[in-house]
């Protein structure tokens, strides 16, 4: 820990410097201060729009600090050759992955604690300017869908880093993680329409139903980290699904970094 | 203290992964105390060698060790300085901060390292600076970042990739100055140039590598014992190794 600590501490730094995230939050806040606008637009169902239109925008924001700062922190130190100034010091290749990926969570943390207190204040807002449309409301749902999404871009950002260990570029560390992204949001559905393709009445090869199941394990399924439909017509989850997700994402997560760390035990930085 | 034996390596170059040679059968000793001067052409495989040194690629043959620990051990490297060629380093943070992280890596407390920052500092002429992000910093101030980076936890080995690449001539002489305390505290130097006449000022013996195989190591008041200098010795090599290069 003594090791991974400086590692980092120096990655929180440089991220939170980054003009990137001061873009991506100054966005984030305007989309969260137009929810007021929008929401109150709609003659119905204020209240659904303004918890999904509050919690989306936290979600993409957290998206974009992945892929635009998230990856060009890791991809820099190979790209810039930066590396060498850890890597000559007594740090493992592994307790840089690991360092590395500690200091990302932390930024990725302290960036969505900021919206999404900004978040809670725009939902209050509205609540304060139409109760009526609240009555299902429910700040505890809110507040996990806040967390599961967390989860969510800690499980991408473990990806990312798996993908950049590999990968001599970081555009291709982006194309992949926006690849797996939308791969891991839509896998699910595309899993249960061709298991049961003769309800639809399509046809599928058993080629690609087994490629597809594969694929399934493989790739981590992110849609069940987005729970903001349920928060948003305050639809309660059992505590025992709540738990399997949240144990589903720490152990992808740890799997991610743990291949990556193994890979870049290997690299060499000629 | 440094011990690289019978190290060879190969890079793949290319998308049909043809074999470059960087370094063959690369033997060389260096002992405590000494400052010994890496002298090749571009490309010769000096900086292989010192990456090597780093545990920063791996050879395909031999073995390398600093201190009697194998380069492979990362332990080694609470013992070693290294300022990369032409180093690069983070936009964001400052000097300052570059050697709490030079510092706290390797083990220094609080108070050793506040002393020890403080007193680089001010040797690199950059305190001035500290509260700078780097990115902010002349290729030369980045370069004296590297060099006071490379000593903050105060190594018995210091290995300097082409040091005086982007310096001034004050810089230049700055950082003679640093090479020569730290021979005189009895540091072992390990530095690679092709500026000759740093090599002559400073080294107590001279390795010439050339295309990956090292052609000469010799004390440096022996290779110049004949009355020749350092030039007329190094070009010869380059011509017997088949360099062609005119003199």
């Amino acid at each position: 820990m003594r090791t991974l600590w400086p590692i980092a501490f120096i990655t929180f730094k440089e991220g939170v410097r980054n003009r990137a995230i001061y873009g991506i939050s100054i966005f984030a806040l305007l989309l969260l201060g137009a929810n007021l606008l929008i929401s109150n637009m709609f003659m119905q169902e204020v209240g659904k729009v303004a918890v999904d239109m509050a919690l989306s925008t936290v979600s993409f924001a957290g998206l974009l600090l992945v892929l635009f700062v998230g990856i060009n922190l890791m991809a820099k130190d190979l790209d810039k050759r930066t590396i060498y100034m850890v890597l000559s010091r007594p740090i493992s290749r592994p307790q840089y992955i690991v360092g590395k990926f500690f200091g990302m969570v932390v930024l990725l943390l302290v960036t969505l604690l900021f919206l999404s207190t900004f978040a809670i204040i725009s939902i209050q807002l509205v609540k304060m300017s139409a109760p009526t449309y609240f009555a299902r409301f429910s700040w505890s749902l809110v507040f996990l869908s806040l967390f599961f999404a967390t989860i969510g871009l800690v499980l991408l950002t473990a990806q990312s880093f798996l993908f950049s260990s590999f990968t001599s570029t970081s555009f291709i560390t982006l194309v992949l993680t926006v690849v797996s992204y939308i791969i891991g949001q839509s896998l699910s559905d595309v899993k249960t329409l061709i298991e049961n393709s003769q309800i639809v009445g399509i046809k599928i090869s058993p080629v690609t139903v087994k490629v597809i199941q594969v694929a399934y394990y493989v790739f981590p399924n992110l849609s069940l980290f987005d729970i903001k439909t349920q928060a948003a017509h305050g639809l309660s989850l059992s505590v025992s699904y709540i738990f399997w997700i949240v144990l589903y994402g720490f152990i992808y997560t740890c799997l991610a970094i743990a291949f990556a760390a193994l890979v870049f035990r290997k690299k060499e930085f000629p | 203290m440094i011990s690289i034996k019978k190290i060879s390596k190969e890079f793949r170059e290319g998308i049909r992964g043809k074999r470059v040679k960087a370094l063959e059968d690369l033997d060389l000793e260096i002992t405590k105390g000494e400052v010994f001067g890496f002298l090749g052409p571009n490309g010769a495989g000096k900086s292989t060698a010192i990456k090597i040194l780093l545990n920063l690629i791996y050879p395909d043959k031999g073995n390398a060790s600093i201190m009697d620990k194998d380069v492979a051990d990362k332990e080694v490297r609470r013992y070693v300085g290294y300022l990369p060629e032409n180093p690069y380093f983070y936009d964001y943070l400052t000097a300052e901060e570059l050697l709490w992280f030079g510092g706290k890596t390797s083990g220094l407390n609080k108070q050793k390292l506040h002393e020890r920052s403080e007193f680089l500092l001010n040797k690199v002429n950059l305190y001035h600076a500290k509260k700078r992000p780097l990115r902010t910093y002349s290729k030369g101030m980045v370069q004296r970042a590297g060099l006071a980076l490379a000593l903050v936890h105060d190594p018995e080995v210091v290995i300097l990739d082409e040091p005086m690449s982007g310096l001034d001539p004050i810089g230049r002489k700055m950082v003679g100055d640093l090479i020569l305390e730290l021979k005189s505290q009895g540091k072992t130097v390990f530095f690679s140039s092709h500026i000759l006449t740093d090599i002559e000022r400073f080294c107590d013996r001279v390795g010439i590598i050339i295309d990956g195989r090292l052609r000469l190591v010799d004390n440096l008041t022996h290779i110049l014992s004949d009355g020749g200098n350092l030039e007329d010795v190094f070009l010869r090599e380059v011509k017997t190794a088949g360099g062609g290069i005119e003199t």
